[in-house]
């Protein structure tokens, strides 16, 4: 009779609920804080964050960020400030998603989107351009050509920055001093966080 | 860019406690420095090793005892004596740091992300190392307008100043160009350039380097690179020949900066703008990076232009073109010019080449623009620090050393005005150095000889060559009290006047004064390096005369030459009169920097093949059938020779661009084009058959100067050995009397002028200034010329429209120019061939009024 036990687990799964998705048709629900490929934000009056510092080159581990800056032109600045991020390229054959460069931006330049699902075709596709990370005028990522993604997953792109505080303490209660961001304003605080004011 | 204190040699000791521990340190020096020697770092901002202490910053307070109790001193201040007890980690010192760093950090504006010296800044370091961490000021900081420029190549934030004087200090105190300084009041106070004056000092670049903040930047790096972006390597400049050290600090294959690096016999940390920026000639528009050629012809009727070619077809035309002027004329028909540029390595690669494959010995590494190379060969030579010794005399026959050669002003400038150094300047007219030298003395051109020998002999106490009996007694006392030893600084006075005065100079004063040893202040790269290899008529490598070759060259060489060849005006000379077929530039662009244009254009029409070999076409590789692209500074490894004879590594930093190859692999790859084999393969190995070879460096080998330690350099033997060149006293040079019409020229140089690589930096070509004709104001009423107003000047090569401007520096009865400026070339002016080139300057009447507005253009 042993052989009917395994017909038993056969039929039984029958009438379960099934886990399989048809992905890419369908898709998860993905984690708020999710690493997935970088954005380049703006300031609510569309001046780029990034002032093209290099913390974020400096400190990735996989060596996979290029930056140069070059002075903002005085009648039109990119940026506010002296200098902005005049290349900006991150190569995702290298990127290891740690979040180090966003830990390190001093002007929350940068930060990580949920968006992870692109296949590239050939190599200079993996190597992102400033133009290619910069959020649109509206404050949303620019969907490539080789990305697979639907409404509403490129909400949230600077969520995992959301959750870290200046200190690095998810539970830490005190302002944390976002700065506006185009497209979504001041974003509300997590729980256990102040974002009104009081100054620093 | 180490900042740490020299080593000293404990001559007076006194016990010291330091946190605890018995130290013995030199009595009188700085608490600081002796601390730093015994491995204690104190914190410090103002504080500067080369600088007079100044106490500005009040960061380097620790808790020091000298009997009376331990209180806060400022250690750069304070003079190390006995039984000192000094306590660098007591909770008073700490809080004294903590609050000195957040009184310096209430008004700085902590823009380090946009900060050029963010990463490198001693503020951010000494702040995270020593600082309070937090700040307690919450007000509005004070506000200046972000960067102004206060010179071409200097961007001044004043927000991130924090006043510790360095700058300032470097200004006054070092370059003597005391252009910046304190102004306004309490916390207002600023540094700033005074008002339609920028900050135009040829050292201006030293300030950015030692600013302790960001608040100083230059322009040519701003926003390049960040610190942690650059790899880094140490070599040496060879912009000038004084070879200061330098890191050559470069990001994704390309050089971005050079910073000095303290040698204590050389540079002292110090560098020119001209070395600093020149780098940027490197990545300039226009380098060769492939060869350049005129398709298969050799000058064919019709001139073709310049196009690119492969190395294979280069070669092989170079060799054909050698080739055949071997089967025309023997090697007298192959002639060189330069190559002070390259490294010794390629120059003995292509002294080989030339003189023991080819077997010519016309070869010269100077253009016309230096002074006799048995000068240089023939004498012992001194150091810097010989020139330099407190005390000492030193005299200084040669061009402008602040204009040609910046840091050995510099150095001489801080003997003659820290050390008690007597200069006896004898230059063409006043220049950098007059201010400091005990007695400055510009004869007219023609008339060194006399005005030496009246110096050394004394005699009727009358002016000899225009110059004041009172100096020239006032020099021959203070030589009379030398013993015969002295330093002499000599170099080219001026390119209007023939060098055998200078050599006729030497020679009275080698034989009045039996120590003489010489400092050749000759202005290209490696030049010292060139004659030492070989790169002058008459000469081997390891200043050993042709003539005299030893057996170890016809052994290891092919072929030697057969008897003594052409230096560059007869090099020059043959090719105008069609006796040189292969005229070959290594380097070398003779239509600008010969000083006499019409001979230079006469040789390269008359010379049946121009070879270039070099990094840019300039106006003389322009006419050359072929171009062979070469690698640069920074882009080859090997080693160079400065003035006192010093040999310094060189370190490769970045490729060169395109197929653009080492000088010496070129020689050797000609070599092998023309079915020899120089049997060179690498620098090392290159290096290695020169220490055999060569007297000079004989006890050199390659592990000595890759030696950490000797990261200085190690100075070759120079001292003339049996066989050497020798210098032997010239018949002297004749000068015709001056007639009452006539006026000598003096033509100079300046540090920027309109040169091949100096042109090609984007800091420092807009930098050359145009020339003026000088002249002394008593010249002005004989000749009815105005101040500002254009004059004719023509000589018997041609003549030209000038502007006129009264100069009290230069002597009366001549007229100076600038080699080289952008408005007027001076080689159209000059004769090689006379000792003294004479001008007329009659004054322009009938438009003086209309252009007399113009001279403030």
């Amino acid at each position: 009779m042993g052989y009917l036990d395994g017909f038993r687990v056969t039929f039984k799964k029958l009438f379960e609920q099934r886990v399989t998705q048809q992905y890419p048709a369908e898709k998860q629900e993905k984690p708020v804080r999710l690493h997935g490929r970088h954005v380049l934000n703006r300031y609510e009056d569309g001046m780029e964050k990034c002032i093209g510092c290099e913390l974020c080159a400096g400190v990735c581990p996989a060596k996979c960020i290029y930056v140069r800056g070059k002075d903002n032109p005085v009648d039109d600045p990119v940026s506010p400030g002296e200098r902005y991020g005049f290349v900006y390229e991150i190569n995702y054959l290298r990127c290891i998603h740690c979040d180090l460069c966003v830990e390190a931006c001093p002007t929350e330049a940068i930060t990580e989107s949920k968006l992870f699902e692109f296949s590239f075709t050939n190599r200079y596709d993996a190597i992102y351009t400033r133009d290619e990370l910069l959020v649109d005028g509206d404050g949303r990522p620019r969907q490539l050509p080789w990305e697979d993604w639907r409404e509403g997953e490129d909400e949230w792109t600077s969520g995992w920055m959301r959750a870290t505080s200046p200190s690095g303490d998810v539970a830490f209660e005190n302002t944390v001093a976002w700065s506006g961001e185009l497209g979504h304003g001041i974003r509300p605080p997590e729980q256990g966080q102040r974002a009104d004011g009081g100054g620093e | 860019m180490s900042e740490a204190p020299a080593d000293i040699e404990i001559t007076d000791p006194v016990t010291i406690t330091l946190d605890g521990r018995q130290v013995v340190v030199q009595r009188g020096a700085l608490l600081i420095d002796a601390c730093e020697r015994n491995g204690v770092y104190i914190p410090r901002f103002c504080y500067h090793p080369r600088m007079r202490p100044v106490g500005m910053c009040r960061m380097c307070l620790v808790e020091v005892d000298t009997g009376r109790g331990a209180s806060l001193q400022p250690s750069c201040m304070l003079q190390c004596s006995s039984d000192m007890v000094v306590d660098t980690q007591s909770d008073k010192t700490r809080k004294a740091q903590e609050g000195v760093l957040e009184f310096l950090l209430l008004n700085h504006p902590l823009d380090c992300p946009v900060c050029d010296r963010g990463g490198e800044c001693p503020l951010q370091d000494q702040t995270v190392g020593y600082g309070p961490g937090e700040t307690r000021f919450v007000d509005e900081k004070r506000h200046y307008e972000k960067p102004i420029a206060i010179s071409r190549t200097v961007l001044l934030d004043r927000e991130r100043c924090i006043l510790c004087d360095r700058c300032t200090r470097f200004a006054k105190e070092v370059a003597g160009d005391p252009l910046i300084d304190f102004q306004d009041r309490g916390s207002r106070t600023q540094v700033n350039t005074f008002p339609n004056q920028p900050f135009a000092s040829y050292f201006s670049g030293n300030t950015v380097q030692i600013c302790p903040v960001g608040a100083l930047t230059a322009e040519p790096y701003r926003f390049k690179a960040r610190p942690w972006d650059l790899e880094i390597v140490e070599s040496s400049c060879t912009t000038c020949s004084v070879g200061c050290r330098v890191t050559i600090q470069s990001s994704r294959n390309q050089v971005l900066r050079c910073l000095g690096v303290d040698s204590d016999p050389v540079n002292w940390g110090w560098l020119c703008d001209k070395g600093r920026y020149g780098v940027e000639a490197l990545n300039a528009e226009g380098r060769l990076g492939v060869p350049l050629g005129r398709g298969r012809s050799v000058k064919t009727d019709d001139e073709t232009a310049l196009e690119e070619v492969s190395w294979a077809g280069a070669l092989r035309t170079a060799a054909d073109a050698i080739t055949s002027a071997l089967d025309r004329r023997g090697p007298e028909g192959v002639a060189v010019i330069g190559g002070a540029r390259l490294t010794n390595e390629a120059q003995y690669a292509w002294v080989k080449l030339l003189k023991g494959v080819i077997g010519t010995d016309n070869l010269d590494a100077q253009l016309g623009d230096g002074i006799p190379a048995e000068i240089v060969l023939g004498l012992p030579l001194a150091t810097i620090d010989d020139a330099c010794r407190p005390g000492s005399t030193t005299v200084v026959v040669s061009g402008d050393p602040k204009e040609e050669l910046p840091i050995l002003y510099l150095r001489l400038r801080h003997a003659a005005v820290q050390d008690g150094v007597n200069l006896i300047e004898i230059g063409p007219k006043a220049g950098g150095l007059t201010p400091y030298a005990t007695v400055a003395m510009h004869p007219l051109p023609g008339e060194l000889a006399d005005l030496v020998r009246a110096v050394v002999g004394g005699g009727a106490g009358g002016a000899v060559a225009g110059v004041d009996p009172a100096s020239i007694e006032r020099a021959r006392s203070l030589l009379a009290d030398t013993d015969g030893e002295m330093t002499l600084v000599v170099g080219r006075r001026s390119l209007s006047e023939d060098t055998g005065f200078t050599a006729d100079a030497v020679s009275v004063l080698v034989s009045a004064y039996d120590k003489v040893r010489i400092l050749p202040a000759l202005r290209r790269a490696n030049v010292l390096g060139a004659l030492t290899m070989g790169m002058a008529p008459g000469v081997l490598p390891g200043r050993v005369a042709l003539a005299a070759a030893p057996d170890a060259y016809s052994t290891r060489w092919p072929a030697l030459p057969a008897g003594r060849g052409l230096d560059t005006t007869g090099i020059l000379t043959a090719a105008a009169e069609g006796r040189i077929d292969t005229l070959i530039l290594l380097g070398a662009d003779p239509l600008t920097d010969f000083p006499d244009r019409d001979l230079a254009e006469r040789a390269l029409a008359g010379a049946r093949n121009v070879i270039a070999v070099d990094q840019f076409v300039n106006d003389s590789v322009r006419l050359a059938e072929v171009v062979l692209p070469a690698a640069g500074f920074a882009e080859c490894a090997g080693t160079t020779t400065n003035i006192e004879g010093r040999i310094l590594k060189l370190e490769q930093s970045t490729t060169p661009p395109g197929t653009a190859r080492p000088d010496w692999m070129i020689a050797a790859e000609l070599a092998a084009e023309l079915g020899s084999d120089l049997g060179l393969d690498s620098v090392e190995q290159i290096w290695k058959e020169i220490a055999e070879l060569s007297p000079s460096h004989v006890d050199l080998t390659w592990e000595m100067l890759s030696d950490p330690q000797n990261r200085d350099g190690l100075v070759a033997r120079g001292d003339p050995l049996p066989g050497s060149v020798r210098f032997e006293a010239p018949e002297p040079t004749a000068h015709r009397a001056l007639d009452s019409y006539s006026l000598r020229l003096v033509a100079t140089r300046k540090l920027y002028d309109e040169g091949t690589m100096v042109g090609r930096c984007r800091s420092c070509a807009g930098l050359a200034e145009e020339t003026a004709l000088a002249m002394n104001p008593h010249d002005f009423e004989r000749l009815g010329v105005e101040d500002g107003g254009r004059v004719t000047v023509s000589s018997k090569r041609g003549s030209t429209v000038i502007e006129a401007r009264g100069e009290a520096g230069v002597p009366r009865n001549s007229v100076a120019l600038v080699v080289n400026a952008p408005n007027f070339d001076v080689g159209t002016l000059i004769d090689a061939n006379d000792a003294v080139n004479e001008v007329r300057v009659e004054a322009l009447q009938s438009v003086a009024g209309e252009t007399g507005s113009e001279g403030g253009s």
